[in-house]
């Protein structure tokens, strides 16, 4: 059964398939700012550059709140998505969230200005602040992907590979942006890193559609939707070519220069957006029911 | 404790909408909102096409996901084990709306109060009165009428339905009308492998 043969109810009054519409594009803005800005500043604060992990945090801090607000409903309420972590992906993201600002703001303080306060460079302060601030960045990175994968309304989104595809996105791009703010040299040694974390993106993808097309009929449905309609074009082109194939092939075979460096983290990083905007444009609802007894599971 | 519930006789349904109508009366629904829709579906070939009415509504979940992704806490289950949403509480994040498998949320955009039920900006009494209820912004459902139920009425599509297709009750009473249903004509709950357990019911 291909696309062109399934019933799609849309506003309409039939039982059949309906788009995810709840979660907009400046959703998907939000989630890549806040793995965008995480993935540098966790990347930036293991190798140790200030200007990274300023950027990943200002990022975080920024784009992150501004696309949330500008989605919710009911705005000078937002302080109270912060109620019910025990039970709620996106309480529980606020958190890390408020967690990873306050202490990695605490952490590059005492960077800068630490020793005019008798806070040396390898005290267990730093060391903490460091620890803190890192984890609540790594609980950054996947908490977007949890919130996805947690409910079985979206059956392409309720799989473990959502969180895992948030770490990894994250990680990427982080690599990919912090070797454009490196020295020539260091960006250099980030080479056999960055090529192996887009093998794993790569990865990835082929284990999302193939269990997209092997699992649910909602599942199968949103993976003939990104294959078969005119979201192919911006998953090939710019999710696979720009975002994967091209900078790999750079990182192989171009020698090294800031003009590939920056090349490589635009494809990375438009791969990543349009990434981002097609998995909530592909999510659908399964019909409730079918009466019908000629309708196979797949239709 | 009641546990309230309602079934969905697919076999009387005819697919007139009075339901739907009576809902967005009661509720006092803006454009384009429903809390209910009757679907329909076709197969078949002529002689032998089809045509047969499915109407839809919150389940009432008793394992709802809206309420476990909520993170303002404004969805909650009642003791009677009707799903509410908190207006007050509400921050119109959408997280319910995507966790509902049955696609159940509406959000209350403001616009939509500003379009009127004509969609020309012109405001009735009706409208008026009724709009207060709502913030604009949150995010919004059936809630069985729960402000009928709590002076013992059904919910308006239910006395409204002129084939007797939508039956309320307790659930948890083995002699209520829609646990015997339920019983004795096998009612099966809509898309049960999404474990909810829905406390919305049809029966064929
Ligand atoms: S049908 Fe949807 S909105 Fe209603 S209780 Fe179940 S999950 Fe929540
Ligand atoms: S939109 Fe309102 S009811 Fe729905 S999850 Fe967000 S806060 Fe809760």
């Amino acid at each position: 059964m291909s696309i062109e043969n399934k019933v799609f109810s849309g506003d309409t009054l039939k039982v059949g398939y309906r788009f995810q519409r709840h979660w907009d594009n400046s959703m998907a803005y939000a989630f890549f700012c806040a793995e965008l800005g995480a993935g540098l500043y966790f990347v930036s604060m293991l190798l140790g550059s200030m200007i990274g992990m300023i950027a990943g945090l200002v990022v975080v801090s920024t784009g992150k709140p501004y696309f949330h607000l500008a989605h919710m409903g009911v705005p000078g309420k937002s302080w109270r998505a912060m109620l019910r972590p025990d039970r709620s992906w996106i309480s529980r993201g606020l958190w890390a969230l408020a967690g990873m600002v306050a202490f990695s703001v605490l952490y590059l303080l005492c960077l800068a200005f630490g020793e005019q306060f008798g806070i040396r460079p390898d005290s267990a302060l730093l060391w903490v602040l460091q620890i803190l601030s890192g984890a609540f960045t790594l609980a950054v990175m996947v908490y977007q992907g949890f919130a996805m994968s947690h409910s079985s309304a979206i059956a392409i989104w309720s799989s473990a590979i959502m969180p895992m595809a948030s770490l990894l996105y994250s990680l990427v791009v982080g690599v990919a942006v912090v070797r454009v703010l490196l020295p020539a040299p260091q960006a250099a040694a980030l080479t056999g890193s960055l090529e192996l974390l887009l093998l794993g993106l790569a990865v990835m993808h082929l284990m999302l559609l193939h269990s997209g097309w092997h699992g649910s009929p909602g599942a199968r449905t949103s993976i003939e939707l990104l294959l078969q309609t005119l979201y192919a074009k911006w998953f090939w082109g710019a999710v696979v070519a720009a975002g994967i194939v091209l900078p790999a092939l750079l990182l192989w075979f171009a020698p090294s220069s800031a003009a590939v460096t920056v090349i490589v983290a635009v494809g990375i990083l438009a791969g990543f957006m349009a990434w981002r905007i097609l998995i909530f444009k592909i999510g659908v609802y399964e019909p409730i029911m079918s009466m019908n007894p000629f309708r196979s599971a797949n239709t | 404790m009641a546990r309230m519930g309602m079934v969905f006789d697919l076999k009387a349904c005819i697919g007139c909408n009075a339901c739907v109508v009576a809902c967005k009366q009661e509720n006092s629904l803006p454009d384009g909102v429903f809390f209910t829709k009757t679907l329909s579906e076709e197969y078949g070939v002529f002689p032998l096409a089809k045509r047969v009415y499915i109407p839809t509504i919150c389940n009432h979940c008793e394992d709802a996901p809206c309420e476990k992704v909520c993170p303002s806490g404004a969805t909650h289950t009642r003791e009677d084990g009707i799903v509410m949403v908190d207006d007050d509480k509400c921050i119109g994040c959408n997280s319910c709306a995507v966790a509902c498998p049955y696609d159940q949320r509406t959000q209350m955009d403001a616009e939509k109060f500003l379009k009127g039920l004509y969609g020309t900006g012109e405001i009735t009494p009706f409208e008026e009165q009724g709009y207060g209820r709502y913030t604009p912004g949150t995010v919004t459902k059936c809630d069985f009428c729960s402000q009928r139920v709590d002076v013992g009425l059904d919910p308006a599509c239910v006395v409204t339905c002129p084939t007797n297709a939508r039956i309320f009750g307790d659930l948890d009473d083995p002699q209520s009308a829609p646990s015997k249903m339920i019983r004795e004509r096998h009612g099966r709950q809509p898309l049960p492998e999404k474990n909810t357990k829905p406390k919305v019911y049809y029966v064929n």
